[in-house]
């Protein structure tokens, strides 16, 4: 019965979803108009280089996975770090932790429901569009199942790292600089705005080693479908560790601040 | 002897606060400062609140009232005391107190913004694991109590003020808890919504025996609701008992108001000399000559047949002192009270600085 609980969140926010409809339509055209400004940025980017394969990858390469980063943006930034700073500069932190659940997974789950709406009216039709334009470069096998796990553990790797930038902020008390930057960081080591192939060599290195490129190359990597299945699990198992990993820092780092509202009052 | 559910002992919560210093260089000097300064809001307060008790918890704005339910709901922990809810310490086991208790803030609401009531009723009832007959059971039980039927189907956005407390209210005893905290319940309501609102806190604690522990700045929600009183101030606590017994607690003074012909400013001034145990005024239109009798020292038919043989009494009320004043007074006495131990401290510090310098 304890999954009920959690799915009645996703529920809840699916029914506040459709509460704000005109929200919804203007995120889709927001979208739309971030894709066309991505268009012209690479289509001068490739005109500049004079090949057509800019670090072996091709302008439909590189648009298709762009296009679909962003569609996956939309559904994957769950704004959590301002969520938190809301609650404790609001004192609604003190509501929440009356709950009988922990605030962790409240906070997740009272944004699944938006999650998953954004999912089926943003990044749906969009990669249903860029399959029916682009023909046959993206496969549809069981890459498709594949990137569906990859995504739900980007999904929950991007919100630990968001929930540790959060209980930062509780003791900083300030949010916009750290979110901020926290942002940049994500957004550029994950491959969500460059792709990761673009990278220095160098950079490349670290950031194979960090847990961002779990976030947005490696779903979108495994959709595009070129991978081999060895280098596919690979990728996965190292999106597991890090979901694992940021888990148990995302505890601590919690049971720390927990410590200092329930001690100081918040 | 009932169940007692909460038991606080000598329980105290002291905040450490970073001393600030003006202006951008002293902001500045604060980023590194490790100048605390400790404030007690809570100190040494010991209760005892049993089953099915509406407790009336009062004090003046930043007497500790707050801070004390947070740390009966366990999101702060005490500096020193113990905390007992229902058995269970509140700040180690937060989580299954949260199960036990339900919470209204007036200030704020718990439900969620965006949702009709009734899809943040069936939030709670999945959150907190309410069986399906309990649920329809509380329903019915609302459906008797208020006219819920518009509500359930307006999102919680789109209320008024006083729907959205009631719908709090609502949310607070839907999983039946043992105990309910309400938190100015009653905060910026129009006459008729409070007095549903009492009515309804009163009929859910009879009907299910959930303990209330209430706080508020409205007496009307004090003379309706509880039996017992606490009143706090600075952290300590400065009654706790009947609020039959807090008038007597202050002697039970009564106030005659008399209407005389004649030129009532002389004939006042002539009253205060022949009443010195009682004080006596006038009303600010000088309609009314205003007596305020203390009962322990004379009765008020003494006093108003003695008038009554030197004066013509044209007219006369008679005022019994309200919750409201006695509370007033207790409040004005603990700040005078603390005001005069502040003036004590700093005549000391002086007297021993002046011995410094000889």
């Amino acid at each position: 019965m304890k999954l009920r609980k959690y799915l009645t969140f996703l529920r809840a926010g699916l029914i506040e979803m459709v509460q704000y409809r005109l929200s919804l339509f203007i995120m889709v055209v927001g979208n739309l108009l971030y894709l066309i400004l991505i268009y012209f940025l690479w289509k001068a980017i490739y005109a500049s280089a004079g090949t057509d394969r800019v670090n072996g990858m091709t302008f439909s390469d590189t648009l298709i996975y762009l296009v679909l980063a962003t569609a996956m943006f939309t559904f994957m930034e769950m704004y959590s770090v301002w969520e938190i700073g809301r609650d404790i500069q609001s004192g609604k932190m003190v509501l929440n932790l009356l709950k009988p659940m922990e605030y962790r997974s409240y906070l997740f789950w009272s944004y699944s429901g938006t999650l998953v709406a954004h999912f089926l009216v943003t990044f749906l039709p969009t990669f249903i569009i860029v399959r029916i334009v682009t023909g046959d470069t993206i496969p549809l096998g069981l890459n498709l199942l594949q990137f569906l796990g990859a995504a739900a553990m980007a999904v929950i790797i991007n919100y630990y790292i968001d929930f540790i930038v959060g209980t930062i902020c509780i003791f900083t008390e300030s949010i916009w600089g750290i979110n901020i930057m926290k942002q940049v960081i994500v957004l550029l080591l994950s491959g969500a705005t460059i792709p990761v192939a673009f990278f220095p060599e160098g950079l490349k290195t670290v950031v194979y080693f960090l847990p961002f490129q779990s976030i947005y190359n490696t779903p979108l990597t495994i959709l595009i479908g070129k991978e081999p299945t060895e280098n596919v699990l690979w990728m996965m198992g190292l999106q597991l560790f890090w979901c694992l990993f940021l888990g148990v820092v995302s505890r601590l780092f919690w049971n720390r601040s927990i410590r200092r509202i329930t001690v100081n009052g918040g | 002897m009932a169940e007692k559910v909460i038991i606080m002992k000598n329980v105290c919560k002291d905040f450490k606060v970073l001393n600030r210093h003006e202006g951008l260089k002293g902001s500045l000097k604060d980023l590194f400062s490790r100048d605390y300064k400790i404030v007690s809001a809570v100190n040494n307060v010991s209760l005892e609140i049993e089953k099915g008790e509406i407790v009336g918890y009062l004090g003046p704005n930043g007497a500790g009232k707050s801070t004390t339910i947070k740390m009966m709901t366990g999101v702060l922990e005490p500096t020193r005391g113990e905390i007992l809810v229902d058995g269970t310490i509140p700040y180690k086991n937060r989580t299954k107190n949260a199960e036990k208790i339900g919470v209204v803030f007036g200030q704020r609401s718990q439900l969620w913004w965006a949702l009709p009531l009734i899809e943040s009723l069936k939030l709670l009832k999945d959150i907190y694991m309410i069986p399906d007959k309990d649920y329809e059971d509380m329903l019915t039980l609302y459906r008797s109590l208020v006219d819920i039927e518009d509500l359930l189907h307006k999102p919680v956005r789109q209320m008024s003020l006083g729907q959205r407390t009631l719908s709090d209210i609502l949310a607070a005893f839907l999983h039946n808890p043992k105990i309910v905290y309400l938190d100015e319940p009653t905060i910026g309501l129009d006459v008729s919504m409070k007095s549903k609102i009492r009515t309804l806190i009163h009929a859910l604690n009879q009907e299910k025996g959930t303990t209330v522990i209430l706080t508020t700045h409205d007496m009307g929600d004090v003379d309706a609701l509880c039996r017992r009183i606490v009143i706090i101030d600075h952290g300590k606590m400065l009654y706790d008992n009947d609020i039959e017994h807090l008038k007597k607690f202050f002697g039970s003074y009564r106030t005659l108001k008399l209407r005389l012909s004649g030129d009532m400013k002389k004939e006042k001034e002539e009253i205060a000399a022949a009443l010195p145990v009682c004080s006596v005024g006038m009303t600010e239109d000088e309609g009314w000559i205003t007596i305020l009798v203390d009962e322990e020292k004379r009765k008020v038919m003494d006093v108003l047949g003695q008038i009554q043989n030197s004066y013509k009494v044209r007219d006369l009320q008679l005022e019994e002192i309200s919750t409201e004043d006695v509370i007033r007074k207790i409040y004005e006495d603990s700040a005078a009270e603390r005001e005069k131990e502040k003036n004590a401290a700093s005549a000391d510090a002086n007297t021993s600085e002046g011995g410094g310098a000889e």
